[in-house]
């Protein structure tokens, strides 16, 4: 019995093995596109990384029925593609890139997390053309990783997410114009995690600079569970506003304080990634009000169309950070098609320098929303409208467009 | 080629805790030590200018150094009491990391710790020039390094002397080995080995954030030795090897891969649960080696 | 009195009331730790399997909240059951590393399958007495945290009668000290080792489900913070000792909330961390503890 199990075992690890000893599968006669894609299909942060996927498989799906990608010399080429786990975790996400890059990929969409997001930047090349940078010399287009400012990082490095200070300062500004009785807001923040610590930073400035008294900031931690001592303070502020920077398993341990306490604020915000289905399936009733900003909502006929199909036949969600998958695919196709791409073996090294020059020089392009801006340090300023949680479920309060 | 440099930092943390688990103590400091190092290397050369050497060698001399300090008062603690202090001490670390700001402006960068923003900037290797081989046998330098200092300590008295503190605390005493000597030694030498280990990694990734560092990573030190068994320095190599092969390796079962790790894990434990090269193993391996040269006498 | 004081005594309160979900879970813990001498550390995710399958058999059925106790409880005590067989049955008995080891492996396991099940998210739990309130003069007091506190005072007195007034209780004493002697006089080794698993599998049930509904929502990240505050719990109190547990897990809370209300957020988890290490260097065996361990 315990011979046969290691006998399987053993046999297991090989054929584990097998995929990493074997030679890469010989370049296919007809050619192809090799796009790669990263997210957490692991661990607490799965949800993003599963709807990211689907997004990535519906959207090069269509692309692929259109006829695929139109190279240099007029062939048409499908898009052959990847989707690996990078686990929330910056050691695993630093080497899935590092296998991607050394083996035929041309470019990466990815990934989730902003403390993945940020080594992998890290390890690329910081300026193009540096010959004593050894920096990895390969595309990544982020859809996720939302923490302002890095794509500044590396000259390799672009993303597609929401500008959180652009759209914060609008709010602020919109609830003010809305609402010139209010005066007060009081912040809670989830300290331990990059994101919501960083947003901490861009609510406060958006609530001061639109006129509103920031009457002090409560931290807790991400797998805080119990918030009586912070909501007490707040509840003693008796603020008009509160701004809860924090993912939804705290966001909504917080809610439930607040209506235990009875701290009723005439209006909530949120941050940006918890304007998701999972605040609803977590606290539906609790959050009633509560007002996001959100760089994604199905308002336009092409928004509507990919969020529904995704949902029927790829079983996932468009939110805010999945959408940006759609774009950016898009955005490469367009990019490869101008930019000279050949996608024959030998040119690899040039042609990720292409889909980085093309990348570079795109100025604006079509998003599900409307027009997206590119701006210098290669990230997006996207059109957003901002969200109210209403009957457990999202809708549109304001649409700035 | 990344893979084997992930190799090294996990062979270097495994070989830590197994340092220490041979006098029998299990240890979650290691994480706080490689934490430790981490954040002294990249301060050295990111802020300081240092060059990567007397850097790296900096973080592994803080580990030993905190691990020389943790070595005292654990002495007193046993069992599962000193995985509960040491577990302690690594969020103690952790923690100190999630408040820690120190940061300097190089042209239009943030670099250095930025509390819980992060170390951002720590790019040696890439500002030098560095390909991934040398990065690869920079730290493989230090890995073999460390292995044949363990490897060298196993066979001689030291070695014998950790695993009799090891077998049976009393009978140690009472042929008169020194206790506190030994186990402050091996705790020391774990915290130097894992602060190499983390100095390395620092580079390696060029950002470093706090949550890396938790239970999580101090549970997979002490799981390397474990699952790759405590008989020689191999051990905790088979042990990294165990566990990266089936993270990496199984990469085709999509989403079942996550699933049968834990899973594979029990059935190793079930399987061999002194580990893959258990002392057993050794000396039947050292016994077909002697009865090839000799023929001699084959015991066991 | 001044408002400083007020707070104090509030976050005592509070402290101590949040401290009874780790007196809960640290019982649990303390139990297989000390009484049976094994290391279990599956135990914390085992809770939290018997409060989600509660949950998954309550959306299926659309049945009354009342099931949710029940469910929880056969799930957990399965669960226990399985922990048992896979990762202690057939290991050595003299090498307790090994099914560390391998309830680690069951830890990572029963995680992944939650979040395989869940995509991660967060789900609601029932919190029927989530928005109760006691004012108790100028303090606001949680009622279902105090409900827990009472639960696990109950538990204690159950626990306390079965390992001391039955038959049970007393081979699992004998086991725990001779086995070899124990065995010799016709106690089954696996039939009580069993029997201790799926008891504390089923304490963790109810602790699943009171914790579930305190927080209103089940979530992966439960499975960490909940092994290692049992843990800490288990050790604070000394192990074995089941009062300790209750004592321990309350003095943690407290220490938690008076630390975070004195040097915030950043420096509540340090505080307490330190303080544990002095405590456990003092006194290596826990406040109730043996000094066998």
């Amino acid at each position: 019995m315990r011979r046969m199990v290691t006998a399987a075992l053993a046999l297991l690890f090989v054929v584990g093995l097998l995929p990493a000893l074997a030679p890469a599968p010989a370049a296919a006669q007809e050619r192809v596109v090799k796009i790669a894609g990263t997210g957490a299909m692991s661990g607490v942060i799965r949800g993003f990384g599963v709807n990211s996927k689907a997004v990535f498989d519906m959207v090069v799906d269509e692309v692929n029925a259109a006829g695929g990608i139109k190279l240099a010399d007029g062939t048409r080429a499908k898009i052959a593609t990847t989707w690996l786990d990078e686990r929330c975790n910056a050691e695993e996400g630093i080497s899935v890139v590092r296998k991607l890059a050394s083996e035929d990929w041309l470019v990466l969409i990815g990934p989730t997390c902003s403390n993945v997001a940020e080594p992998l930047f890290g390890i690329l090349q910081r300026k193009v053309g540096d010959a004593g940078d050894s920096g990895l010399q390969f595309p990544i287009f982020t859809d996720t990783a939302i923490k302002p400012g890095l794509a500044k990082i590396s000259e390799w490095a672009f993303r597609n997410v929401p500008h959180e200070p652009t759209m914060y300062t609008h709010l602020f500004k919109w609830l003010k114009e809305k609402h010139p009785d209010l005066k007060t807001v009081y912040g809670g923040v989830e300290k331990d995690f990059a994101h919501s610590n960083s947003n901490r930073g861009t609510m406060d400035a958006a609530a001061k600079a639109a006129g509103f008294e920031v009457m002090g900031w409560e931290e807790w931690l991400l797998a805080d569970t119990e918030f009586s001592t912070q909501i007490g303070k707040m509840r003693r502020a008796k603020p008009d506003i509160v701004a809860i920077s924090a993912h939804p398993f705290t966001t909504c341990g917080v809610l439930r304080e607040m209506k235990r306490q009875g701290v009723k604020p005439k209006l909530m915000v949120g941050l940006t990634s918890t304007a998701t289905l999972e605040t609803m399936a977590g606290c539906g009733p609790e959050a009633e009000g509560l007002i996001i900003p959100s760089g994604f909502a199905p308002v336009t006929p092409e928004a509507k169309r990919v969020a529904d199909i995704v949902a029927k036949k790829y079983k996932g969600n468009v939110d805010l950070h999945s959408a940006a998958v759609f774009e950016n695919v898009l955005v490469l196709k367009r990019v490869i098609e101008t930019s000279g791409v050949e996608a024959k073996p030998g040119t690899l090294q040039k042609d990720r320098q292409r889909v980085r020059e093309g990348l570079a020089k795109v100025k604006e392009f079509d998003g599900l929303l409307g027009k997206v801006k590119r701006t210098e340090d290669r990230e997006s300023v996207k059109p957003y409208v901002f969200a109210v949680a209403k009957n457990s479920d999202w809708a549109v309060l304001f649409d700035p467009r | 080629m990344s893979l084997l440099t992930l190799f090294g930092f996990r062979i270097l943390l495994g070989l830590s805790a197994y340092v220490v688990i041979l006098t029998g103590q299990i240890s979650m400091a290691q994480a706080g030590f490689y934490a430790l190092g981490a954040y002294t290397a990249a301060t050295a050369t990111a802020i300081w200018g240092w060059p990567i050497v007397p850097a790296i060698l900096l973080g592994g001399l803080v580990g030993g150094l905190f691990g020389f300090l943790v070595g005292f008062p654990a002495l007193r603690v046993r069992g599962l009491f000193l995985v509960i202090a040491t577990l302690a001490f690594t969020e103690i670390v952790r923690m100190v990391f999630l408040n820690l700001k120190y940061t300097i402006r190089v042209g239009d960068r943030t670099i250095g710790p930025a509390a819980a923003e992060g170390f951002r900037g720590i790019t040696y290797y890439y500002e030098n020039g560095w390909s991934a081989l040398q990065i690869m046998a920079f730290t493989w330098l230090f890995v073999l390094a460390v292995l044949a200092g363990f490897w060298l300590m196993d066979r001689s008295r030291a070695g014998a002397v950790l695993r009799a503190v090891g077998e049976d605390e009393l009978a140690a005493a009472s042929v008169g080995i020194n206790l506190t000597a030994a186990k402050v030694a091996a705790m020391a030498a774990g915290g130097l080995v894992a602060g190499l280990a983390g100095a390395l990694y620092a580079h390696y990734a060029t950002y470093l954030s706090q949550e890396e560092f938790g239970a999580l990573l101090a549970t997979f030190a002490i799981a390397y030795p474990l699952v790759g068994g405590t008989g020689s320095v191999a051990g905790p190599i088979a042990g990294v090897l165990f566990f990266s092969l089936l993270i990496d390796g199984l990469r085709f079962l999509g989403d079942w891969r996550n699933l049968l790790f834990g899973v594979l894990i029990i059935a190793m434990m079930n399987l061999r649960p002194h580990g893959i090269i258990d002392v057993g193993l050794v000396r039947r391996l050292r016994a077909l080696l002697h009865l090839r040269r000799e023929r001699a006498y084959a015991g066991d | 009195m001044t408002d400083l004081a007020l707070d104090v005594v509030q976050q005592l309160l509070n402290g101590f009331l949040f401290g009874s979900s780790y007196a809960l879970i640290g019982i649990g813990f303390t139990m297989i730790f000390g009484v049976m001498d094994k290391f279990n550390l599956a135990f914390g995710v085992t809770a939290l399997a018997g409060a989600y399958t509660a949950l998954l058999v309550l959306h299926l059925t659309q049945g009354p909240l009342a099931l949710l106790f029940p469910v929880a409880v056969a799930a957990a005590g399965l669960v226990g059951l399985v922990v048992e067989l896979v990762c202690f049955r057939w290991m050595p008995r003299d090498y307790p590393l090994a099914p560390l080891m391998a309830t680690v492996g069951m830890l990572f396991f029963i995680d992944e399958v939650i979040v395989h099940g869940t995509h991660g998210r967060p789900m609601a739990f029932p919190a029927p007495m989530g928005e109760v309130m006691m004012d108790v003069g100028p303090w606001l007091l949680r009622g279902d945290l105090g409900f827990m506190f009472l639960v696990s005072l109950g538990v204690m007195g159950i626990l306390w009668t079965l390992v001391y007034k039955t038959r049970l209780g007393l081979a699992t004493r004998s086991v725990s000290q001779q086995p070899v002697a124990a065995q010799l006089c016709g106690i089954s080794l696996v039939r009580v080792n069993a029997a201790v698993f799926v008891i504390t599998g089923m304490i963790g049930g109810v602790a699943g489900v009171l914790i579930g509904s305190a927080v209103g929502a089940l979530s992966p990240l439960l499975s960490l913070p909940l092994t290692v505050k049992g843990l800490v719990t288990a050790v604070l109190g000394g192990l074995g000792s089941i009062p300790g547990a209750i004592v321990g897990g309350l003095l943690l809370g407290i220490v938690e909330y008076e630390a975070l209300y004195f040097f915030g957020i950043g420096y509540r988890d340090m505080v307490t961390y330190l303080l544990l290490f002095v405590f456990l260097v003092f006194r290596p065996g826990g406040l109730f503890g043996q000094t066998r361990h």
